[in-house]
């Protein structure tokens, strides 16, 4: 049964729903916000936008929905930019900031006003309340919400014209645990009926539970756009004890291998295989005790990836794979 | 409907659903928006109270002017529907607070964001926020302009000139005037986005302003031609009209039609 409800015949064909941004650009005096930013953000895929506060997330997707308009570049939402859609609503459905609702309106009130700016039919108000678990504070006024019951309707404004592209800032702040999880679901069945997620989050462990793709930006700048399963596995790690660690390291390194020797005597090897060190230990005649792999989480393949461009301000994008 | 079928659709779809769906729906949003604050209830009700004050207030010191021992204040028996929209100075700031809300509640809140995902045309939002203002606001003048000359007449008494024909126009013109000086207030909270910055410019430039350069010869014609003193001319309820109705209500249209112009150029450039 599609999440979002009754207003969609079937499955969205996964053809439709993307986000196409070229060369897109945003400075802000002399300060550029987002700079040169190619993408194209897929229809049946929850895609994760990372990056760090002031990487032009925000602005990024600020422009995709026509609020900031680009100093270059091309923001496109089903191949037209945003303000040339006729209803909106029908076509992306985006929660940007909670909390950007008027305090005295009910929440009923406001996703009316909402429904009928596209034209959309008032049941569909208490369709997406239920939705979201709000119907019974339907009434209350906005300004009386939680951070989490604020959070929720967002979201319901987001579903609200049945969209198959969404687009989510940070969409698990002050959520509980249920509501993250909540969130997670959403998320992920939202993408299987073929619709478009693009979702940014500074939750590191959350993303690599709920993206299929990454997109990782830094001072604006795109530093990787792949699959979630080749950005945490291309730093994969092979640990090695040893009772002659020194000697192995030693061997290791002058087979090409870079090799970290640890205040134990633990021996990290990067981006090598279990195989290949077991195998160059046996030639060497050297025992082994321990041989892990260890692979990299999303959290250190998003560090490794910023901190460049948080140090420096300028990183080559370091994947470039595209699926 | 089917967000796959739009998509695939699209373009042809958008092109034939005609463009005053767009506009209808962006007033209903407006509309549903604007009744769903209790600020708006709110305001309804003072604008009615400070009306009755104001038209019986003005209305016995008419009365105590004729009255009194100096012969020199006398004003003898007054148009009862004009003493009432004469109170329109204060009485104008209360729609005009309204009006400005709807634009600058909306940035305080962060709601202009919502608003602009929900109608990305900026041009259409605004159009549909002054038609919704002067379709408040033009019977709300009505009602105001009846509930006041109530009130003027029974503080008038023998004092009051009571026709039919004096108090249509009147009350006609004062909606009209509440209606036209509601959307240039309008305008004005596009530009400047500040409740506070919208409310004083409106109060320096509806009352302070005109009053101030009536004095100095030089500046008369400026203060003869700002909204409100045109507005009053056209009202019939300026002291001595430099000109005729017909144009101080033309000057007043010339006025929000600026300063709509003004606020969409603006709004369309700037970042939301």
């Amino acid at each position: 049964m599609p999440i979002v409800g009754s207003a969609r015949p079937g499955p969205v064909p996964s053809v439709v729903g993307m986000i196409t941004m070229r060369d897109l650009t945003k400075r802000f005096g002399e300060r550029t916000a987002v700079d040169g930013l190619t993408l194209d953000i897929a229809s049946g895929k929850v895609t994760g936008f990372l990056g760090p506060n002031g990487a032009g997330k925000s602005t990024t997707m600020r422009m995709v929905l026509g609020l900031d308009r680009p100093s270059a570049g091309t923001a496109l939402v089903n191949g037209r930019p945003f303000a040339e859609l006729r209803h909106p609503l029908r076509e992306v459905g985006a929660l940007l900031d909670a909390k950007a609702v008027h305090p005295g309106r009910s929440i009923r009130a406001h996703l009316l006003a909402a429904a009928r700016s596209n034209g959309l039919p008032g049941r569909r108000v208490d369709e997406v309340l239920a939705l979201v678990g709000l119907e019974a504070v339907a009434r209350r006024r906005a300004g009386t919400l939680s951070l989490g019951m604020g959070q929720r309707l967002g979201i319901a404004g987001a579903l609200l014209g049945d969209p198959a592209v969404l687009m989510f800032d940070e969409p698990v702040n002050g959520l509980d645990p249920d509501g993250v999880l909540w969130m997670r679901r959403l998320m992920r069945s939202l993408a299987a009926e073929g619709r478009t997620v693009f979702v940014s989050s500074h939750l590191m462990s959350e993303m690599q539970l709920t993206a299929d793709r990454l997109v990782v930006i830094g001072r604006g700048r795109l530093l990787a756009d792949a699959p979630m399963a080749e950005v945490v596995a291309s730093g994969t790690r092979v640990r090695v004890r040893s009772p002659r660690a020194r000697e192995l390291a030693a061997f290791l390194t002058s087979a090409g291998l870079d090799v970290m020797v640890g205040p134990d005597g633990e021996l990290t090897v990067s981006d090598a295989s279990a195989e290949r060190v077991g195998t160059l230990a046996h030639e060497a005649g050297i025992p082994l005790f321990e041989l892990t792999v260890r692979q990299r989480s999303l959290e250190e393949a998003y560090m490794e990836l910023t901190s460049e461009s948080v140090e420096f301000g300028v990183a080559e994008p370091r994947v470039e794979a595209r699926a | 409907m089917s967000g796959g079928g739009d998509m695939n659709e699209g373009r042809g779809m958008s092109g034939g659903m005609g463009k005053g769906g767009g506009m209808r729906n962006a007033f209903a949003a407006e509309w549903t928006k604007l009744w769903s604050l209790r600020s708006t209830w709110w305001a309804l009700a003072i604008s009615m109270g400070l009306m009755t004050v104001m038209a019986f207030t003005v209305g016995r010191s008419v009365v105590d002017n004729n009255t009194n021992a100096q012969s020199g204040d006398d004003q003898g028996i007054v148009s009862v529907s004009g003493t009432a929209i004469s109170s329109v100075d204060l009485v104008q700031f209360v729609p005009v607070a309204l009006a400005i809300l709807m634009v600058t509640g909306e940035y305080a809140s962060g709601m202009i964001r919502p608003t602009f995902t929900w109608v990305p045309s900026r041009g259409r939002v605004l159009a549909a926020k002054a038609l919704v203002v002067t379709s408040v606001v033009i019977p709300l003048g009505v009602l105001l302009g009846v509930v006041g000359t109530v009130a003027a007449g029974f503080a008038l008494g023998d004092w009051g000139r009571f026709s039919w024909t004096d108090a249509t126009s009147d009350i006609l013109a004062f909606a009209l005037y509440l209606g036209l000086v509601c959307v240039f207030a309008l305008g004005v909270a596009t530009l400047l986005r500040s409740t506070a910055g919208t409310l004083t410019t409106a109060f320096l430039g509806l009352m302070a302003l005109p009053m101030l350069l009536m004095g100095p010869a030089a500046s008369r014609p400026l203060a003869e031609n700002l909204p409100s003193s045109a507005g009053r001319t056209f009202m019939g309820i300026a002291e001595d009209a430099p000109y005729r109705g017909s144009i101080g209500l033309a000057v007043l249209v010339a006025w929000t039609v600026a300063s709509l112009l003004f606020g969409r150029f603006i709004l369309v450039r700037r970042d939301a």
